[in-house]
């Protein structure tokens, strides 16, 4: 390339990039390196409040803080539990009804994206009642089938409050994956398929030899969507348990607006925000390492 | 291009078991619909009606008379500096505040998406077709970024509204969705399909920049604008998290943060909160199932490059 | 599809014009035509009324005439109202402080406005406004430990229980019950739990604890039941891990038919009393009574909380307005105006009816001859002291139900309570 078509090139491009550029950095990274360094500072609310810079100490105490280390946990065990089982059971209830009637197939895809559709918040009073402890329905049946001896506080209750969180993540999680399955199993090359059925090759064989490579695209975007969703899990926790009971819901996207606008600790909270985009800017390199491998 | 048709018994019985867990998956959204119009006598028995025996639109009535906004405001320009105080037109009657918050949460949504659309397939056309310097960490940070939860962000953001002058309004949660990087991503990745042979045949005719990205890279990239329209509506839609920190007063709601606040304050009343519910997803829904062609397109539009 | 979308485009950019400035913040409630500034106007000045669900003060109709009634007068301040409710709208507030918008009033209680908003130097000083005859506690705890007047009070309650009459007749829990003084004792108070829970009503009340939401009931009832504290005398310190609260939670966790709800606040546990789901409410007083006359089937009886001495004390409300110091002037004046007309003359008999409590100081007349509020009014003279002021509440409040939860969840209760103290101490000390 010439000097000068080079220089063309360059200022075309920062031309068509300036109109992003411009939200990127005033509303993304501009906040994040004043994120940063508040996390260097105790910061507090007060018309008088100074900031007072304390270096590392905010990260130092941040490891030694049961509350966000059980916070890290919860997050990562949502992301653990969610993503996988959102990739498998869209996999599978694509892969059984993507060769159904064309009526039936959008019919399920429809009702399978119905919560996605609904709204976070709708779907989450909706779930609260049905979780209700006294009149929810989940205790009504339970106890007229005989399943439950008594009513159990679903979201007041330690050990199934998290695992509800997760039900419901995974209800509003699974609409598009499985939109995107049909869609990428109805593109599998037939050809290939026939082929593979002609010599004879099992179901499960032809499943793994020719469909799965071919949507595997699919499956990586899947996969990134699907991890940025169950981080980003905030409305949830904040209707349904404030992070409790005894921080068994608690995550680190609550715990930061909790440090803020219940404990007021600006500094703190940044440094928390801080550790969380480092370990997703990570996961999200990695992620895109992998996918531009395959 | 249908596969032969399989009537095994997995087959029939994984039909079944779908066909389960999508009444199940409906669920909600029918206990949404029908508590809406449930007494509180039913709402609150511990043997739940499936069905409403008594229909009531007492719920409503009382999600109305809550609150009231007018219908959409303006703000007359300068009237501020003018007059000392800022002076409004209000159109229209001051009905119910719900219906403001849902002309909010559209203005909102609608807003986002187009200020997104354009933004991300410009920056992305650059990103996959132009070769400048600081290409390649400019992509780097867009996809460090893409993850990025927003609460991290959450009291410089609030600082920087604030400097701004947009706190409560609804740009402060439009601008922070344009500027989340995930669409330009996405843009850059439907780019990449432009044949780089026509962009440069254009050039050699002398066709300029802009000329050579409206009417050559944007009918290609068209299909994958839709999907990223489509997406950030709906992310907009859902986007309760920046709703609740940015936006305060009455007027300037949307419906998710409305029904959200109602549960702060009424928090068992399940009639009323269901009203509310139910007028913030079933338009929205009706819109889906209208265009639920396109819908399914736009998501699936958006993974085969992604 | 390619017209549909220029058509949806060409619709949005003519309604990002139009809302360039329509989406603005601050919306007036009251109908505000361009007409009004014709005349050659003296400058109106805005101010933004924040309210939390203080009796009627929630209800829009209620606070709209409140507020004409003062536009009559002062028709030159245009009061815009915004309605906080108790789950967010300290969030709500916090974030407005650091947007600087904060509102210019605010009507809530000591706890808030003096503890928090006021030490933390938001707040103007309104001692000039205070009406002399001001009930002398009263004033005490809206005032700051730098002299400053906080909060302008404006009404009190004592906060109660609340029982289930008819459920306790058919229990035969009421002879447990002294319903001439309103009071009982530990020891009945556990016998009418057993009586209702042998009559098959399982779910007698709830140490609820989802949130901070009503937490007064609790802590009135940990500390009422053996005679312990929540705080010191001079409100530095809390004292919550007393052997009097252990014992007390001790007992209430091990008492079938109370709960310890870690899915519920306050609010939700007055709704679930109303509704006759839970025998008790620990979370009551007479405007919660009337703010749930619509679902309330039976006769909601207000009780003290139960005590080993026969000597209850309830914990008092007392709201008032607070003034944002926003750093606009005549934004503060307008204020002061707007509260002090609220404060004196018929005004304030209808702002204090508004929230269905009792005024601050005498007013000659007012509930005579209305049955519920002298039966709630009772209750008043048990009122104890304002703890709620001492320093870091909002964390301690914060620690208390978590406290709660961990209780709750099968914590030791005495390590539970140290935690809490621990935490809260801390708080206390850099505050």
């Amino acid at each position: 390339m010439s000097r000068a078509l080079a220089r063309r090139e360059t200022i075309a491009g920062y031309l068509f990039m300036l109109p992003s550029l411009f939200f990127f950095i005033t509303f993304v990274i501009y906040p994040m390196v004043m994120c940063v360094w508040t996390s260097l500072f105790n910061s507090t609310m007060g018309k008088e409040a100074q900031d007072t810079f304390i270096g590392i100490a905010n990260f130092v105490e941040l490891f030694q803080d049961k509350i966000f280390l059980k916070a890290l946990w919860n997050t990562i065990l949502i992301v653990v539990v969610s993503v996988p089982t959102v990739c498998i059971f869209s996999l599978w209830v694509s892969s059984r009804i993507y060769n159904m009637p064309d009526w039936a197939c959008s019919l399920f895809r429809v009702i399978f994206y119905l919560p996605v559709i609904t709204g976070s918040v709708a779907v989450t009073v909706v779930w609260k009642w049905m979780f209700n402890n006294y009149y929810g329905i989940f205790n009504y049946v339970g106890t007229s089938l005989g399943i439950l001896e008594k009513n159990i506080n679903w979201l007041g209750d330690e050990r199934f409050a998290l695992w509800c969180i997760i039900l419901i993540l995974f209800t509003t999680s699974v609409g598009q994956p499985i939109v995107l399955y049909v869609s990428a199993l109805g593109n599998v090359d037939q050809s290939l398929v026939e082929a593979a059925q002609v010599d004879g090759a099992t179901d499960l064989q032809v499943f793994w030899k020719i469909k799965w490579p071919q949507i595997m695209p699919t499956t990586l975007y899947i996969l990134v969507i699907t991890t940025i969703n169950s981080f980003q899990c905030f409305a949830l926790i904040q209707l349904l348990t404030s992070g409790g009971p005894n921080n068994s819901t608690q995550t680190i996207m609550y715990y930061i607006y909790y440090t803020c606008f219940k404990l007021y600790r600006y500094g703190y909270a940044n440094a928390m925000g801080v550790v969380l985009a480092i370990i997703i800017a990570i996961l999200s390199a990695v992620q895109f390492k992998v996918a531009q491998e395959k | 291009m249908k596969e032969r048709k399989n009537k095994s018994p997995y087959a029939i019985g994984s039909a079944v078991v779908i066909a389960i867990l999508a009444f199940l998956f409906a669920f909600p959204l029918y206990w949404i619909v029908t508590g809406a119009f449930k007494t509180p006598a039913a709402i609150n028995a511990a043997q739940p009606d499936w069905f409403p025996v008594e229909w009531t639109l007492r719920n409503f009535e009382v999600l109305f008379a809550k609150r009231s906004a007018p219908l959409w405001e303006l703000a007359v320009p300068f009237s501020e500096t003018l007059t000392g105080k800022t002076v409004y037109f209000s159109v229209g009657p001051t009905p119910p505040a719900a219906f403001r918050w849902l002309i909010n949460t559209v203005f909102m949504s609608v807003a986002a998406m187009v200020l997104t659309c354009v933004t991300a397939s410009l920056a992305g056309y650059a990103l996959a077709k132009k070769r400048f310097w600081g290409r390649g960490l400019m992509f780097t940070l867009i996809v460090c970024a893409m993850a990025l939860p927003k609460q991290v962000i959450l009291i410089p953001l609030v600082r920087e509204m604030a400097a701004l002058n947009l706190s409560d309004t609804l740009w402060a949660v439009i601008f922070p969705i344009v500027g989340w990087p995930f669409g330009v991503f996405l843009m850059k990745q439907f780019s990449e399909g432009i044949p780089g042979e026509i962009l440069e045949s254009a050039r050699i005719d002398g066709a300029g920049e802009l000329k050579t990205f409206t009417s050559i890279a944007l009918p290609i990239i068209q299909p994958g604008i839709g999907a990223l329209a489509i997406f950030t509506f709906i992310n907009a839609w859902n986007d309760y998290f920046m709703q609740l920190i940015m936006l305060q007063n009455t007027g300037s709601l949307t419906i998710s943060l409305g029904i959200a606040k109602l549960q702060g304050e009424n928090a068992t009343d399940f009639g009323l909160i269901m009203a509310g519910a139910a007028l913030a997803s079933v338009p929205i829904i009706i819109v889906f199932l209208a265009f639920q062609k396109y819908f399914t397109k736009g998501i699936t539009m958006g993974a085969v490059k992604g | 599809m390619k017209k549909a979308l220029a058509l949806i485009l060409a619709l949005c950019l003519a309604l990002s014009v139009v809302a360039c400035g329509g989406a603005a913040s601050s919306a007036p409630a009251s109908e505000s035509t361009p007409a009004e500034g014709g005349e050659a106007a003296p400058a109106t000045t805005q101010i933004t009324l924040a309210t939390y669900p203080i009796g009627k003060w929630s209800d829009e109709a209620v606070v709209n005439e409140l507020i004409a009634g003062f536009n009559a007068v002062h028709p030159e301040i245009e009061v815009t109202v915004q309605y906080l409710d108790y789950t967010n709208g300290d969030d709500a507030v916090n974030t407005a402080i650091e947007a600087g918008t904060a509102p210019d009033v605010i009507f809530e209680g000591p706890e808030r406005l003096v503890a928090n908003w006021g030490a933390k130097g938001y707040l103007v000083d309104l001692a000039d406004l205070v009406n002399p005859n001001t009930y002398a506690s009263v004033i005490g705890s809206c005032t700051s430990e730098n002299g400053a007047v906080y909060e302008l009070p404006v009404c009190m309650t004592a906060h109660c229980m609340g029982i289930n009459k008819d459920l306790f007749e058919a229990a035969g829990a009421w002879q447990y019950v002294d319903a001439e003084s309103h009071t009982w004792t530990t020891e009945n108070f556990v016998k009418a739990v057993e009586a209702l829970v042998a009559y098959g009503h399982t779910n007698v009340g709830a140490v609820y604890c989802g949130g901070q939401g009503g937490d007064q009931g609790t802590r009135a009832l940990v500390t009422n039941l053996y005679g312990g504290t929540y705080a010191n005398a001079e409100h530095t310190a809390y004292t919550a891990n007393c052997a009097e609260n252990v014992k007390a939670l001790q007992l209430l966790k091990d008492l079938e038919g109370i709960n310890f709800d870690a899915s519920i606040v306050g609010g939700d546990e007055v709704s679930l009393f109303a509704n006759g789901t839970l025998a008790m409410a620990f979370c009551w007083n007479v405007a919660l009574e009337n703010n749930n006359a619509e679902t309330i089937q039976f006769d909601a009886f207000p009780m003290a909380f139960p005590t080993e001495s026969g000597d209850p004390v309830l914990q008092g409300g007392i709201w008032g307005f607070g003034i944002f110091d926003n750093g606009d002037q005549a934004k503060i004046d307008a204020a002061k105006t707007f509260v002090e007309y609220m404060t004196t003359g018929d005004a304030y008999v209808a702002a204090v009816e508004a929230s269905s409590y009792w005024p601050v100081f005498e007013v000659e007349g007012m509930y005579e001859g209305n049955e519920q509020m002298t039966e709630y009014g009772l209750l008043v003279p048990y009122m104890g002291d304002y703890y709620q002021i001492t320093k870091g509440w909002t964390e301690a409040r914060t620690a208390w139900w978590n406290a709660l939860q961990a209780i709750g969840s099968g914590t030791d209760v005495q390590e539970a309570l140290d935690t809490f103290v621990e935490t809260a101490n801390a708080a206390a000390n850099a505050a």
